[in-house]
């Protein structure tokens, strides 16, 4: 039984994603609500978003908790430059994405030699600050007024305008962002940040640059939340400020949290679980986010790794310190 | 000049609500060990409930120092036990996560409860304008900076005379030679959690009777600005606390003169980052402290 499970277990890692793939790809075709549609735009854009968040909170162990302000740069970036411009929405993706990982270099800069609850602060702030820019600086954002009327993304006399066509962005998006990551991540940088997440100080000793690889992955975290933002503005056709709050960036932090830091899946899961919810809440409004945050509260206590995630791993907290615990007893 | 020079006196009041919140602050990262982002939520409970003593009991400024002080104390409680408690010997982001949590609940349930609009403080303190010369001072400026004042006596005597306040200060030294001599470390820790929480309850008064008004959202970036102010102490030295929020309260309060007042939160921002590119272990350092 067993011997054909684990039979079973090297094609699955080999074609599952390809299978996952054709599957998301032919759901467009099969489901003829669009509101279905447009929630499943919702959780592959957030996935992509949770996933970038999880590169720096999950991966590196450094915190970020204002993810909307990168979110936020990529939208504003797309939209200003397609409206006053008319560039291209394929070159404004990259644009967008460089963009908000230079700001990401420039956030990350200060707190590179610190632990992470500077960090974690001057997160919160930038993306109070970035919304507040946003906000008031009305001649290139359009202040409160937002940005309207956002040309959609054409690719050979296709328009992407409506959520039945881009679903298929936000899928590329999201697949190019699992498969550009998984492929980061496995190599020596991505070893890199886990290990200045298990140890700071022995990959230090170790001779990993732990500053220098610490801003390379704060940077691409916010490169990717820069896409899916610039992704976002087209979609929406109207962006203003009100969208890129601090509670969006809680909601962000709460799917990563909810799926499993340090996971690939672990982002995807917790989109899905938050976006489920998110549907399902609706009528009681404001008490979602109370729901939210005694969820984080929930998982912190009895789960602290998420759904998905290793209980073996540092995220797991108390249950690491008992495991070694146990095994000093047992040594007696 | 006339207008610069009573915009400072403006920022010293102001800072002088600020410093008070960035002691409650270093109190509880120094006794806790654990950082906290609940502490606006903390600050706005407070407002409230010197809101709600206010309306419903009289018009005396130390009735809504009482209750606040009690409110935020319970709130205090609560965080501790939620969020601290469970948390000491686990990784540290956990603990921080769980604040993370526990002041969206807060932050939620109190548009819930309080309704999302800004509300308009009562009138307390019977308001007059004196002029010194060619700087107007005002009875509320009076009234906060000689309630901030007071307290920071009474907690320094608490701190320095009291027996529980040698036991805070053992606790934030060292927790397991704390432990040693005999003293009840999660119960300490508790109680520093409290006073640190109470600080900023009062603090969120004095702030709601300074604006005249008070919001159930309004803790979002004051908990930054404590969090800033703390810095220049290394976020646990409690006199360095006091003088980065002086600070932070004339850079603001210059800072809008010369642009709009809307930009008010970024002059925190930029007072943080650079305080963080010049000294970022702050000015009170000593060997043993915690980073």
């Amino acid at each position: 039984m067993k011997q054909a499970v684990y039979g079973l277990a090297g094609p699955v890692k080999k074609y599952g994603p390809l299978v996952l793939l054709g599957i998301f790809l032919l759901l467009p075709l099969l489901i003829t609500k669009t509101y279905i549609l447009g929630l499943l735009c919702r959780v592959l854009m957030y996935a992509t978003l949770a996933g970038s968040l999880n590169v720096i909170n999950g991966y590196s162990g450094q915190m970020c908790i204002g993810h909307a302000g990168f979110f936020c740069i990529g939208s504003y970036v797309e939209a200003i430059l397609a409206t006053r411009f008319g560039i291209s929405f394929w070159l404004l993706l990259p644009l967008a994405g460089a963009v908000a990982a230079l700001m990401g270099l420039m956030v990350a800069l200060p707190t590179l030699k610190m632990r992470g609850v500077y960090l974690a602060i001057i997160t919160l702030g930038f993306s109070e600050i970035i919304r507040l820019i946003a906000l008031n600086w009305t001649e290139v954002t359009g202040g409160a007024m937002g940005i309207k009327n956002i040309p959609v993304p054409q690719l050979g006399g296709l328009e992407f305008s409506n959520a039945r066509t881009y679903y298929y962005i936000f899928l590329g998006v999201a697949a190019l962002f699992l498969f550009v990551t998984r492929r980061v991540v496995r190599s020596r940088i991505g070893r890199a940040w886990m290990s200045i997440r298990e140890d700071q100080l022995a990959a230090r000793s170790l001779g990993v640059n732990t500053p220098a690889y610490k801003a390379v992955n704060f940077m691409y975290g916010a490169f990717w939340a820069g896409i899916v933002g610039a992704a976002y503005a087209p979609y929406a056709r109207f962006i203003d400020s009100t969208i890129y709050s601090l509670d969006e960036g809680f909601n962000i932090l709460s799917m990563v949290i909810v799926g499993g830091s340090g996971t690939l899946m672990g982002p995807l899961a917790g989109s899905v679980v938050i976006n489920a919810l998110t549907e399902l809440l609706r009528p009681i409004g404001q008490w979602r986010m109370v729901a939210y945050g005694v969820l984080i509260i929930v998982m912190m206590w009895f789960r602290p790794q998420g759904l998905i995630g290793a209980s073996d791993s540092v995220l797991a907290g108390r249950d690491i310190k008992a495991k070694k615990q146990k095994a000093k007893e047992d040594a007696k | 000049m006339e207008y610069i020079l009573n915009q400072l006196v403006n920022g010293i009041c102001q800072g002088a609500i600020y410093a008070m919140m960035a002691i409650g602050y270093s109190v509880v990262v120094g006794v806790v060990g654990m950082v906290t982002f609940t502490h606006g939520e903390v600050i706005m409970i407070g407002a409230f409930a010197s809101y709600y003593a206010f309306e419903m009991a009289g018009n005396h400024i130390l009735l809504g120092l009482l209750f606040s002080f009690a409110a935020a104390w319970l709130m205090g409680a609560c965080v501790y036990k939620i969020c601290y408690e469970r948390f000491f010997s686990a990784p540290r982001n956990i603990s921080m996560l769980c604040t993370i949590g526990f002041s969206m609940v807060v932050k939620n349930l109190a548009q819930i409860v309080f309704g999302p609009n800004q509300k308009p403080m009562l009138n307390i303190v019977d308001n007059k304008i004196y002029s010194l010369g060619i700087v107007q001072i005002s009875t509320i400026q009076i009234v906060v900076v000689i309630t901030v004042i007071v307290s920071a006596t009474v907690l320094s005597f608490f701190f320095n005379k009291t027996r529980w306040g040698i036991k805070l200060r053992a606790v934030s030294q060292d927790k397991t030679a704390a432990y040693m001599v005999g003293i009840n470390v999660k119960r300490t820790a508790m109680v520093g959690n409290c006073v640190g929480c109470a600080l900023a309850g009062v603090s969120g008064m004095l702030l709601s009777i300074y604006y005249q008004t008070l919001q159930a959202t309004m803790g979002g970036s004051l908990g930054m600005k404590a969090f800033s102010s703390s810095v220049l102490g290394g976020l646990t030295d409690i006199r360095f606390s006091a003088l980065g929020g002086l600070c932070l309260g004339i850079i603001e309060n210059l800072g809008i003169t010369f642009s709009s007042a809307s930009f008010r939160d970024i002059f925190a921002f930029i007072f943080l980052i650079l305080m963080l590119l010049i000294r970022p272990e702050g000015f009170a350092s000593k060997k043993g402290a915690r980073p």
